[in-house]
């Protein structure tokens, strides 16, 4: 797919996932506009009805079994209220087998929602939901964790299970309790600048490139230089968590993460 | 064949009249376009130079340097100048020539420059612009639905521009003032389709791909014609069942006609060989492979199609199974150079997923399969040169964490290769992401997503004949997308992510000269020479700057400034 995200440094992680909601999104907009609002409602009742009258066929989430796939049907994409699905659903599809079947025009709305609810959700998949189950993520060892945590990993040299991250399980959803445990993204960078003088000067960084480093310094003020001038030494709160980035292997994760939400 | 696609879709879908009228507009434009044709051969015949201001075919061939044909620069993909009027002696004296603004219309596209004239576009929009001035000729405007992700440019066949739409339809408008000659449609918008991509013209062919991958829809590249826009063929990138490639797809599913395989990039060319080259998108559904196993031909593959009929000639796959949507829509960038001491008809990608491949490009020959930057997903090469996929770094309902993200070790940003370095140029990323399988009964569209943790960026100098990386220039936190120029003034243009436009020595990555652009380089610089003097373009967001050597450095010397006005100007 078409990966062009924006990348400054802090706007990176938000960044990827509003790219990945609006491309899911731009399509939703269509399809949602098309079809007038698909109330739930509807879906639910649609989705009884079809798993009774198609589900035989077209399987009972509408993926298709002897019949075909309907939640990537052309018909369906371009159906707006059922008058497509309705057409087929009366009349059948005599050569391939399938037979007319009566129903109100309140059960053609209704499957029709539920259809292109199927569609919607196909759509959807192009992004990790917030509430997705943390029960999936706890494939690890909380044990194993723990061990990790408080030797190879290295993580007790700067954090505590009853410090800082005393409750941090409560404080996300399981996507991001994951993510912020790997890289918590945002902490900035602080630097120490040495003028030709002497002076120092030091505090968050607040600009940082190969030809220009900005700090807050210690009043508030935003002060500047070019670096060829300036002596910086940068100090990166993040940087150990980069280091084990390269290390990690898939079980260490698992087994962190099911020590980490166990914090709580 | 055009009419008969349109009446297939028509079968299943509620938009008849509309699609009637496109096809009366089509034969309306056709009988249009016939007595233009008419009128253009007469006047042809009659005074050859008068048709000045369309492109000239044989400049595709070997473009001069006063003109910038197509999206590439020309058919190779090295996006290589020889213009050195700008070079590593006088870059620092640089300046600004020109400034054109486009509001709200962020800049993805490689100009093309001809005459005069450059012609860009953004997400249904298309400029022409002068190209000494910076003053808009026209614009064009048709606003669609579908996916407005970018818009990469436009091609160009004699008088006629070639535009594709959100809304998957090609356009053919008239250069000289942007009106419209005729509109087709590519693919069924409403299944998922679009297209952001700009097409290859070669002679008599106008080469157009699609996009869209957020549903399990069927990629396809073709060809039409320039003055119709009838199909002249059509080449899915994943074959029927029973023919060669179909035993790379489950039998007895839906799989092979769901997955995927977009033409989203603009291929590359070679004259002699009579060869497209194109890069060929992930399968579908995206990180959910379990529904179908097998290599999935021809996805993730660069493929050597025949320019006259579109039949494969051969293909090689950079990413057996991709679960990770790393397509391989890289530019296929060619050129002839020595290889284990045979000169050789090379093709070079650097491919999304954090491998450089050398080919042969005359028969697919593999020659070389090397990293190019730390991946963590491929425990080695096969004997057929693909990288091999670890079983963990698998996209799983708990997560596995894999180096590249989804977003890839590089992506659509142009690389370059620079004959006089004999290095290849590439815009490299380490992005470190966690990929979920969220799928829980069949899987379709995406079946998951990955979550980026970390990225940074690096601009890699490569030798060709190892993969080995011969410098290595830091970019900076984040995932740059700046795509890549070299010209023979010993000078390589690109940006890093702070929003600096940098000039760097090819040779070792030293900058030679920055500015802070205001804003991130989103497209690829590119550069032409009119009145002896070189311009070099760089889009930023939704600026298009003009660079060049101050006027008095390369104006001639009767056109220099009287030395008596401006000390009289002075006075005042």
């Amino acid at each position: 797919m078409q990966g062009q995200k924006r990348s400054s440094k802090h706007a990176k992680k938000i960044s990827f996932s509003l790219a990945a909601s609006t491309l899911a999104l731009g399509l939703w907009a269509s399809v949602a506009h098309s079809q007038s609002d698909p109330n739930e409602a509807a879906a639910q009742r649609g989705r009884k009805q079809f798993q009774q009258a198609c589900g035989f066929c077209h399987a009972q989430d509408a993926t298709g079994g002897r019949g075909p796939d309907l939640v990537r049907s052309p018909l369906v994409a371009h159906d707006k209220k059922g008058e497509l699905i309705g057409e087929v659903i009366r009349n059948g599809r005599p050569d391939k087998g399938m037979p007319p079947l009566p129903a109100t025009d309140e059960q053609i709305a209704d499957i029709a929602a539920f259809l292109h609810a199927r569609a919607l959700e196909a759509l959807r998949s192009s992004g990790v939901p917030s509430d997705y189950p943390v029960e999936k993520l706890l494939t690890g060892d909380a044990q194993a964790g723990k061990h990790f945590f408080e030797g190879a990993g290295g993580c007790k040299n700067c954090h505590s299970p009853t410090g800082d991250l005393a409750d941090i399980a409560r404080k996300y959803s399981s996507i991001e309790l994951e993510a912020r445990m790997l890289y918590p993204e945002g902490k900035r960078q602080s630097a120490v600048i040495t003028l030709p003088s002497g002076e120092q000067i030091s505090g968050p960084v607040v600009h940082y490139d190969d030809f220009v480093i900005a700090v807050r310094d210690d009043s508030g003020w935003y002060r500047s230089f070019s670096r060829g001038k300036v002596k910086v030494e940068l100090h990166d709160p993040l940087e150990a968590h980069r280091k084990l980035l390269d290390k990690l292997t898939q079980a260490d994760v698992h087994n962190l993460f099911t020590y980490v939400y166990s914090l709580k | 064949m055009r009419v008969h696609f349109f009446k297939a879709m028509c079968d299943v879908c509620d938009c008849k009249i509309q699609l009637k009228e496109k096809l009366r507009l089509c034969f309306t434009f056709r009988q249009t376009v016939g007595f233009l044709v008419a009128a253009i051969l007469m006047v042809a015949l009659l005074a050859p130079n008068l048709s000045a201001q369309g492109l000239d075919p044989a400049a595709l061939l070997r473009p001069p340097t006063d003109v910038w044909p197509t999206y590439n620069g020309d058919y190779s993909g090295i996006r290589f100048s020889t213009l050195d009027q700008i070079n590593a002696g006088n870059v620092e004296s640089l300046s600004l020539a020109w400034v054109f603004r486009t509001p709200g219309s962020v800049l993805k596209s490689t100009p093309l420059e001809v005459n005069g004239i450059l012609y860009f576009s953004a997400p249904d929009n298309v400029w022409a612009v002068d190209a000494r001035y910076g003053r808009l000729v026209w614009h064009y405007r048709r606003v669609s639905e579908g996916d407005h992700i970018g818009h990469r440019g436009v091609a160009m066949y004699k008088e006629s521009l070639y535009f594709t739409t959100p809304d998957a339809h090609l356009v053919c408008l008239n250069a000289k003032d942007g009106s419209v000659r005729w509109i087709v449609e590519l693919a069924d918008g409403k299944l998922g389709y679009f297209a952001t991509m700009a097409p290859l013209v070669v002679r008599d062919h106008v080469v157009v791909g699609v996009s869209g991958d957020v549903t399990d829809v069927r990629g396809f590249l073709e060809s039409v014609d320039p003055e119709t826009g009838a199909i002249q063929w059509r080449w899915y990138t994943t074959p029927e069942p029973g023919e060669p490639g179909s035993e790379t797809w489950p039998k007895d599913t839906d799989a092979i006609h769901h997955g995927g395989g977009m033409t989203w990039m603009t291929g590359t060319y070679d004259p002699a060989l009579n060869l497209l080259y194109w890069g060929i998108g992930n399968p579908n559904p995206v990180l959910a492979g379990e529904g179908r196993p097998g290599d999935n031909l021809y996805t993730c593959s660069i493929v050597a199609l025949n320019a006259d009929t579109g039949k494969l000639v051969w293909y090689f796959q950079p990413s057996p199974h991709d679960v990770h949507d790393w397509d391989a829509v890289q530019t296929p960038v060619l050129f002839d150079a020595d290889f284990k001491g045979k000169k050789r008809k090379l093709l070079a990608q650097a491919s999304r997923n954090g491998f450089f491949f050398v080919l042969d490009r005359t028969n697919g020959e593999h020659l070389l399969t090397a990293p190019f930057i730390d991946q963590t997903w491929s425990s080695g090469i096969d004997s057929r040169g693909r990288p091999i996929a670890k079983p963990e770094a698998t996209p799983s309902p708990d997560g596995a964490l894999v180096e590249p993200g989804s977003d890839g070790s590089t992506n659509w940003m142009a690389p370059s290769f620079d004959p006089q370095t004999g290095l290849f140029y590439v815009n490299a990323r380490r992005i470190f992401s966690v990929y979920y399988n969220t799928v829980t009964g069949k899987a379709e569209g995406w079946g998951g997503r990955d979550r980026i943790l970390w990225a940074n960026s690096t601009l890699r100098a490569l030798d060709y004949r190892t993969g080995k990386v011969v410098w290595n220039r830091e970019l900076g936190e984040g995932e740059s997308i700046a795509g890549i120029l070299t010209t023979a003034g010993r000078l390589l243009f690109s940006a890093d992510n702070a929003g600096n436009l940098l000039a760097l020595d090819p040779t070792n990555g030293q900058t030679l000269w920055h500015v802070n652009m205001g804003g991130e380089l989103l497209a690829s610089p590119m550069t032409y020479e009119l009145d002896g003097r070189q311009y070099v373009l760089v889009p930023v967001q939704d600026v298009l700057y003009a660079f060049a050597l101050p006027a008095s450095a390369t104006s001639k010397p009767e056109t220099t400034v009287n030395t008596g006005a401006v000390q009289k100007n002075a006075v005042h």
